[in-house]
């Protein structure tokens, strides 16, 4: 919900102007602690070839480096955006990111649901196992195979 | 199917300029060819009120925030393996029109952007800017061979597959994959 949305429905007469319009509608986010594989968001949810790990790893490197906004697929299914890292707001091919590419990994941060898209601050990086999900002699490396 | 979806993502990115100023389907699933007037604002700023200039001078992903409030997330471009960013940069807090494609798929809705122009009277731009910034930041010249397939040319992936391999998980296990 914007800050205009809301001022009109507390009754209230906004003055939105310049920074004053960005701080009102910056809502607040919630803390969150999810575990889950590091994605490409693109692959994973168009599911124009196999998304998840080792089988991925190559592609998912790429799309993080071309900007795509990288992604955590939480175990319960839960598709997360990743917007900041570590105190570090690149999420234009962040080289920090490209590091746990197609990792597990633990984070803790805030989450804010934003029409459907829920995005991720994460403040730490409680665990990371590296690749685990060895998808390659299933799915080869994606997607030309080499 | 998925080659075939593939094929026409990989194909729309490697086109050269001058087809039709509209975007075309890819297959993808749930998908809406859509064209809409929007905001182009930092994702980051708008969720949370920290705003750095020029909507962060192309370090963060960007939206498009319509008039009735929903903040659209710009997930894809017209170039291969790559985002919006670089098509939507230029554009900071201004009003486009975004010509390109929802889809839905597993409960979320993302956007590829095609074409957009500055509201109202821009000129329509194909959103594969991202080759010739790319380009730029590598110090390439944009019609260097490199540059189509710059995915497999860019130094920072290089560097990592370099170090840990195509499947992350080392050079050893790339050797004996690919041996097989």
């Amino acid at each position: 919900m914007t800050g205009i949305r809301k001022c009109l429905l507390a009754g209230l007469v906004c003055v939105a102007l310049g920074a004053g319009a960005t701080v009102a509608q910056a809502a607040a986010g919630q803390r969150i602690k999810v575990t889950g594989e590091v994605i490409d968001s693109w692959c994973y949810l168009t599911e124009i070839m196999y998304p998840e790990g080792s089988a991925h790893h190559q592609c998912a490197l790429w799309c993080a480096a071309g900007g795509i906004p990288v992604g955590i697929l939480a175990d319960d299914g839960t598709v997360y955006t990743v917007l900041k890292f570590e105190g570090d707001s690149t999420s234009n091919a962040s080289p920090k990111v490209l590091e746990i590419q197609s990792h597990r990994v633990t984070v803790e941060g805030e989450v804010y649901a934003r029409d459907g898209i829920n995005y991720l601050l994460i403040d730490r990086v409680v665990d990371d196992r590296g690749i685990v999900k060895l998808t390659h002699d299933d799915y080869g490396i994606q997607p030309f195979g080499k | 199917m998925r080659h075939l979806m593939i094929a026409a993502v990989l194909a729309a990115g490697f086109l050269s300029a001058g087809a039709a100023r509209a975007a075309e389907s890819w297959g993808l699933p749930d998908e809406e060819i859509v064209r809409f007037e929007a905001k182009v604002v930092d994702v980051l700023c708008e969720l949370t009120g920290d705003c750095p200039a020029q909507c962060g001078a192309g370090k963060r992903q960007l939206g498009l925030l319509r008039d009735d409030g929903t903040l659209v997330l710009a997930v894809k471009n017209m170039a291969p393996f790559s985002g919006a960013v670089d098509e939507l940069a230029d554009f900071c807090a201004m009003r486009v029109v975004a010509d390109g494609l929802f889809t839905t798929n597993r409960g979320y809705t993302i956007f590829a952007l095609h074409f957009v122009k500055a509201v109202p009277d821009g000129k329509w731009r194909r959103a594969n800017r991202f080759l010739s910034k790319w380009a730029e930041r590598n110090g390439l010249d944009p019609k260097d061979k490199k540059v189509k397939r710059w995915f497999e040319n860019d130094p920072q992936v290089k560097a990592l597959i370099a170090r840990d391999g195509k499947l992350g998980l080392g050079l050893e296990a790339d050797r004996k994959f690919l041996e097989e």
